[in-house]
């Protein structure tokens, strides 16, 4: 008895293991039987937001693996909306995947983790060049995002006697005064878990007082021939924190995750949510449409002019050490270009894809097209921008100064560091990062 | 005269154990090899080799995305107790630390002594207790974010009491940590509750009897049998919760992300992570893990000692 008792132990380790590899095996849908050729499996990191479920990413990758039944696709989920740091720390253990959605190549491009799309791959993209590093493109330039786009309860401007969406910066302030005084909250934002709810109203005044002027801020700033203390950015510091320091900003919403934020403004909290125009994906939708009509317009400038911020990119990126480098390639692209998967993004992401020859379903919702308008207005007037903390590759800000500026925006709104200190120590943590 | 039960010098001979002859070395050879060979190759491979390796990437300058990789000596050691990231993370660590340390160990053992009972209803309040204990981090995390959240039960509950305008319990940089030290008080209760039970159920009958016998009420009864010999519980709580609230890393994601704002909940273990992985400098961030080991040992080590020194032998 004694002496049986190792072998069935390990017998039993054995036919455990093999049962779980077999699952796994099954999982992927890898077929065995009848002497098919096995599929060359790639790894896919995907995050999930309220538009984007898990029905919408395994719909999207089962076009692409019908199309291309050689491939099979094993759906890795980011644990959070930060799907950049979870890469990251896929990558140092070991399992960085072979394709990635929305993962800023900054750093995994320059150590060589990503692969570079050769011109003939980036043929169809209005803007191949968009998020370069060192000149090469690492992640498809797919969609172009407006960041932020002001989303508004047009009941609540009634109820505040307020007729038509601001056009200039004073107005906008005046706007505030009047829903402040209906107590109605002028601002929704969020932040919690996802601090880059906080941050959006801070990219429009970075936009209308330092991008417009500067189209080439960041790179002076790579350069180091400006810095965030400089007038203009204090003076879009400013703006931003007094939004908050007379109370057009509920310093309460900075505890307030991303999707409770949404429902936020969905359920009629506040007047105002400067939010990306991934927001139609909700507004649009039957299930979460508000009874009240929602209205948008660019955040205002101080002498009227328009000003859109944008980043064009967001897309697949493939690892330069994937098992099957040229399927994960072929995944990404056919990904990107199936023309189902486009007309999804737009309608579950709102977003806008860059791809030559590619409009719009004409079946778009009303906020959508309040967001595309304005964004074609941007261009027609050739003032689209970049959206600042967004941008990608040699446009954005060394590893790690993105979530210092985030923090940065909960500072300025919890009023818990002034303008002067939060923009010193932006300096001082670009200089440590770079 | 109630009986004081007093820590009492037991003879080495008595805690000897006796032995029988000895075995061939190779026969024990054999059996460590069969038995504690796996479980040493684990702590090895899972604990002591990533200790080692972390020490040597601390004395560089790692960073993955920015090759290469240079031996820098101890300049990331200096640089971290001039750090003002790193010496906030150590503030709120340490407040952390303390409020956990106290608040399950002192309601734990007042629930323990009102649930030392029999009968079902009190064996399903301990269940009731415990539950909090075996929930996943996370899920605790996001229930709680969502009762503190200014629209949530919480300060619903304080409104319908008339109060105007409730505090903003994650919001408020200045009461973000705390609220955030009473969530893992909660998760930790049962815990300590369960350690203390099993202490309270230790204790002899006999002695307590005496001691009323002798003419000691419930408190000094409490005082001078009971509580002396829950020692050994209280030093496995404080020792658990010492390292489990010094190390805390998943609520800070989850909840706060380290804010609100710059730094006002970020523990040593969040900051290790944003610096390693966020930024990049995982050199660096290996020499704040190293330091935030040694915290926890030395700590833990001065915690055990001192509160061993009051434990009683039967």
């Amino acid at each position: 008895m004694k002496h049986r008792a190792l072998p069935t132990a390990l017998a039993a380790a054995v036919a455990l293991a093999g049962c779980t590899v077999g699952c796994t095996v099954g999982q992927e849908q890898t077929p065995r039987a009848g002497g098919a050729a096995a599929k060359k499996e790639i790894t896919f990191l995907v995050f999930e937001t309220p538009n984007l479920t898990p029905q919408v990413w395994d719909a999207a990758i089962k076009r692409v693996t019908d199309k291309y039944p050689d491939i099979s696709v094993k759906k890795l989920v980011a644990p959070s909306e930060d799907r950049v740091s979870y890469a990251k720390q896929l990558l140092a253990s070991g399992q960085f995947p072979d394709v990635m959605i929305a993962v800023s190549p900054a750093g995994f491009a320059e150590s060589g983790a990503m692969a570079a799309f050769t011109p003939d791959e980036l043929k169809d993209f209005q803007f191949p060049g968009n998020g370069a590093v060192h000149g090469k493109v690492y992640q498809l330039p797919t969609n172009t995002q407006t960041i932020p786009v002001v989303y508004y309860n047009r009941d609540l401007f009634a109820k505040a006697g307020i007729g038509a969406p601001p056009r200039t910066y004073a107005e906008l302030l005046d706007a505030c005064a009047k829903l402040k005084a209906e107590n109605i909250t002028p601002f929704v934002i969020g932040g919690g878990k996802d601090p880059f709810a906080s941050t959006l109203a801070w990219t429009a005044t970075i936009a209308t007082d330092v991008y417009a002027k500067t189209p080439d801020w960041m790179a002076r700033r790579r350069a180091g021939s400006v810095k965030f203390t400089d007038p203009d950015f204090v003076k879009a510091t400013t703006k931003f924190a007094d939004l908050a320091a007379k109370g057009y900003i509920d310093k309460k919403d900075v505890s307030r995750d991303y999707a409770a934020t949404e429902q936020a403004f969905l359920d009629g909290k506040g007047a105002m949510y400067p939010m990306g125009n991934w927001f139609a994906a909700a507004g649009d939708d039957p299930k979460r449409k508000p009874s009240w009509e929602i209205g948008a317009f660019t955040w205002p400038s101080d002498d009227a002019s328009v000003v859109v911020p944008a980043f064009t990119g967001g897309g697949l990126s493939v690892s330069a050490s994937a098992k099957h480098l040229a399927e994960a390639k072929k995944f990404a692209l056919a990904y990107t270009l199936d023309t189902a998967n486009l007309d999804n993004s737009v309608h579950n992401d709102g977003l806008y894809p860059a791809i030559k020859g590619y409009t719009p379903p004409a079946d778009t919702g009303a906020v959508f097209k309040l967001g595309y308008d304005l964004y074609r207005q941007g261009v027609q007037a050739d003032r689209v921008t970049q959206a600042f903390g967004w941008e990608a590759g040699d446009d954005g800000m060394p590893p790690g100064v993105v979530d210092k500026w985030r923090a940065a925006a909960q500072d300025l709104v919890t009023g818990s560091r002034t303008v002067d200190q939060v923009l010193a120590s932006l300096d001082d943590d670009w200089a440590k990062a770079s | 005269m109630a009986v004081d039960v007093k820590r009492t010098a037991v003879p080495a001979s008595a805690t000897r154990r006796s032995r029988g002859p000895r075995r061939p070395a190779l026969d024990r050879l054999r059996a460590f090899a069969l038995f504690g060979a796996p479980g040493l190759l684990v702590y090895i491979c899972f604990v002591l080799a990533p200790i080692v390796i972390s020490f040597g990437y601390s004395l560089t300058n790692h960073n993955p995305f920015n090759p290469p990789t240079r031996f820098v000596g101890l300049r990331n050691y200096q640089t971290l107790f001039t750090d003002a990231e790193f010496l906030t993370s150590l503030r709120v660590t340490t407040i952390l630390t303390v409020i956990v340390v106290i608040v399950p160990n002192v309601a734990g053992l007042g629930i323990a002594v009102l649930l030392d009972r029999r009968g079902w209803l009190y064996n399903a309040l301990r269940t009731v207790f415990f539950t909090p204990m075996v929930l996943s981090s996370v899920v605790v995390s996001i229930v709680w974010t969502r009762m503190l959240d200014d629209e949530g039960l919480v300060n619903q509950s304080l409104r319908a009491l008339g109060v105007a305008r409730p505090p903003g319990w994650l919001s408020d940089p200045g009461l973000a940590l705390y609220s955030i030290a009473i969530i893992l008080s909660w998760q930790m209760l049962g815990f300590c509750v369960v350690v203390y039970l099993a202490g309270l159920q230790g204790v002899p009958v006999e002695l307590s009897e005496a001691a009323a016998i002798d003419g000691a009420g419930p408190v000094r009864r409490f005082r001078s049998v009971t509580w002396p010999l829950l020692a050994p519980a209280l030093t496995i709580n404080t020792v658990v919760l010492l390292i489990s609230a010094f190390k805390i890393f998943d609520h800070i994601q989850v909840i706060t992300h380290g804010g609100p704002g710059t730094g006002t909940t970020a523990t040593i273990a969040y900051n290790v992570l944003q610096t390693g992985l966020v930024a990049n400098r995982q050199g660096y961030a290996s020499a704040t893990a190293i330091v935030m080991l040694v915290i926890i040992a030395a700590a833990a080590t001065v915690t055990l000692r001192v509160l061993n020194r009051r434990e009683v032998n039967l």
